[in-house]
């Protein structure tokens, strides 16, 4: 959970470039590449390269397209909630959640700075073989089609990810993950975490 | 018949208070293997390795220039025009007597109303952020939306669509609190009552027959659940007979079983079989015990299919034919079924649409439109997912993939190439 004061800084600074953004006369039906300055305010929490450095803020590069796609029209639908993305996502256009997709999609993913418990990750790795995680998100990882990348992931967000699946507060575009994630314990998930985040 | 019981549900198994307790309990949990996602389990340990996975559809808009109209091929003198489209993830399809089409989706949470005025399709949309809005039926001017944790009425909804009104009427519905197979297909039957069919909250596994793995019926005011047919894995469409009154539905067989099936199946509720057992989770398609679920006789009272309807096929969306347009000979009091097209096999198969024709109590299956699917390469640029009859006899077919209706026709001349 963000603490208070940073949730609402967040939310003031959220608003107050939505309105920016919704108030600059752009054209952005048919964009075909993402406008500077929406990256730069993307880049502001998910890093300018999409490797975010912002604690419990997801990285974006590499990520599939189809997955960024549909994450974004979740936040856009308020099927996934997030007060720090909904004003972002509110009134996005598909063609705009195309353009972002395909821009983070291309962006080669770093590794996070976070610390990493060895002995931790070590033990992720065998959980992450008996879960199968791989048969979806790929033998290393790196996600296709509607299901993310895990590989470099930051490991606050990835412990954060997994507990809202398992809470059921949050859905992919369906239910497997909270399937997956039925009655995994806190440190099966940080195991998780710190094992996928140090995935090449 | 037998009435519907909510009072001490089997529910381990089910995701939603599985995720509840385990959010509550999990803390301190000794760390176990967990069960593997409902989709995937059955899953033999030889297949461990399969990457096999769900197709999603994409929740955006597609370009109508980006749909392969003319890939998609019907018998001669048949012809495909698209009649609506721009709404991601149209999937079950509910005409009003005004003339509007209500369509329901899946994870995009919407309903669209789509009007045609002077041969242009204008669509609305009606409802938003709603859990897998599938179950849409019609009416006396009424549309009933049943999604997975709620069921809306909206009254007088033709007349009301830039301003819906929607009444909650999940309390009276009564739904049960699971989320895997557990979308809705809804349609109201010549008796008056609304009819919902719900899945089994898993791929394969003992359910508790009274709450899962079934279709129902209640009156409209949501009093008098019956049970209307058992053991059914997960039925997304259905209706009647034009003549027998009798429900006739498809039924999705078990993943994870190999690429031969067991195949999916059109089932029929003779009228003296109602409440009637159709084998899941022990017996499949055409007497097929179950290779992990198993009881001794496995399919003894077991109705078996009136047809079966191809491996991992995802057959769905179904509807009789009564219209005047099309051969009369071919079609009319059969059958026209969607099949979205699998996701469990190595090889794709289905991704068409058939027709179901009927002799009594068993069906022959014909193609009627493909070319979604491109059995060459394997790849597949369009879901049929539930047809629907138009007053002028013309069929509607919903592409969930692209969010495209299209109107098939009998024009009775073959065009020349």
């Amino acid at each position: 959970m963000l603490d208070c004061m940073r949730r609402r800084r967040l939310q003031a600074f959220a608003l107050a470039i939505a309105a920016a953004l919704s108030a600059a006369p752009t054209s952005l039906a048919r964009a075909a590449e993402v406008p500077q300055e929406r990256l730069q305010l993307c880049g502001t929490c998910h890093g300018e390269n999409g490797n975010s450095k912002m604690e419990k803020m997801p990285s974006l590069a590499g990520q599939p397209e189809l997955f960024l796609t549909n994450q974004l029209i979740l936040f856009r639908e308020r099927l996934r909630k997030s007060e720090a993305m909904e004003p972002f996502a509110k009134g996005l256009t598909d063609a705009e959640i195309l353009a972002l997709a395909a821009h983070y999609a291309k962006l080669t993913p770093e590794p996070s700075p976070e610390p990493v418990d060895q002995a931790l990750a070590a033990r992720g790795a065998e959980l992450a073989r008996k879960m199968f995680c791989g048969s979806c998100h790929l033998p290393d990882y790196v996600g296709r089609e509607q299901m993310p990348r895990l590989a470099r992931q930051r490991i606050d967000y990835t412990i954060e990810s997994l507990i809202a699946y398992r809470a059921g507060t949050r859905y992919g575009v369906d239910t497997s993950m909270n399937g997956v994630m039925y009655e995994v314990s806190d440190q099966d998930i940080r195991a998780l975490a710190h094992f996928l985040a140090t995935v090449r | 018949m037998q009435s519907v019981r909510f009072s001490a549900p089997k529910l381990a198994a089910g995701i939603g208070l599985g995720a509840l307790l385990a959010a509550t309990a999990a803390f301190e949990l000794q760390a176990q293997t967990p069960p593997p996602p409902a989709w995937k389990q059955g899953m033999p340990p030889s297949m461990a390795d399969s990457k096999l996975a769900p197709h999603a559809s994409p929740m955006t808009v597609t370009p109508l220039d980006k749909i392969q109209l003319s890939k998609l091929k019907v018998p001669a003198g048949f012809k495909v025009e698209v009649w609506a489209h721009g709404m991601p993830g149209a999937r079950m399809m509910a005409r009003g007597d005004k003339g509007t089409l209500f369509i329901g989706t899946r994870v995009i949470g919407k309903v669209y109303a789509v009007t045609d005025k002077d041969g242009k399709r204008e669509h609305k949309v009606i409802a938003e952020g709603l859990q897998q809005p599938n179950g849409i039926a019609f009416k006396s001017g009424n549309l009933y939306v049943i999604a997975i944790d709620k069921a809306l009425r909206f009254d007088g909804i033709e007349d009301k669509l830039d301003a819906p009104q929607p009444t909650d009427i999940s309390e009276a519905i009564k739904l049960p609190p699971s989320t895997h197979h557990n979308w809705k297909f809804a349609a109201i039957g010549p008796d008056n009552k609304l009819y919902i069919s719900i899945g089994s909250p898993c791929n394969v596994c003992e359910i508790n027959t009274g709450m899962h793995g079934l279709i129902r019926r209640q009156n409209l005011d949501g009093s008098n659940i019956e049970i209307v047919a058992r053991g059914v894995r997960n039925s997304v469409g259905f209706d009647w007979h034009p003549q027998t009154k009798e429900l006739w539905f498809t039924d999705n067989g078990r993943d994870w079983a190999g690429d031969a099936g067991p195949e999916e199946e059109l089932n029929r509720v003779a009228a003296n079989n109602v409440g009637g057992f159709f084998g899941f989770p022990y017996c499949h398609a055409n007497g097929i015990p179950d290779p992990d679920i198993k009881r001794p006789n496995a399919c003894a009272g077991v109705t078996l299919p009136a047809a079966t309807l191809g491996p991992h096929a995802a057959a769905l969306g179904m509807r009789f034919y009564t219209g005047n347009m099309f051969p009369a000979a071919e079609y009319k009091n059969n059958a026209i079924i969607a099949r979205r097209g699998s996701w469990n096999r190595t090889k794709k198969f289905g991704y068409d649409v058939v027709l179901a024709k009927i002799n009594g109590a068993k069906a022959t299956i014909t193609p009627f439109m493909t070319g979604f699917l491109d059995p060459q390469t394997d790849a597949f640029w369009g879901r049929p997912v539930d047809v629907m009859q138009m007053p002028d006899g013309a069929m509607l077919v919903s592409d969930e993939q692209n969010g495209a209706i299209y109107r098939v026709s009998y024009t009775g001349k073959v065009a020349s190439q």
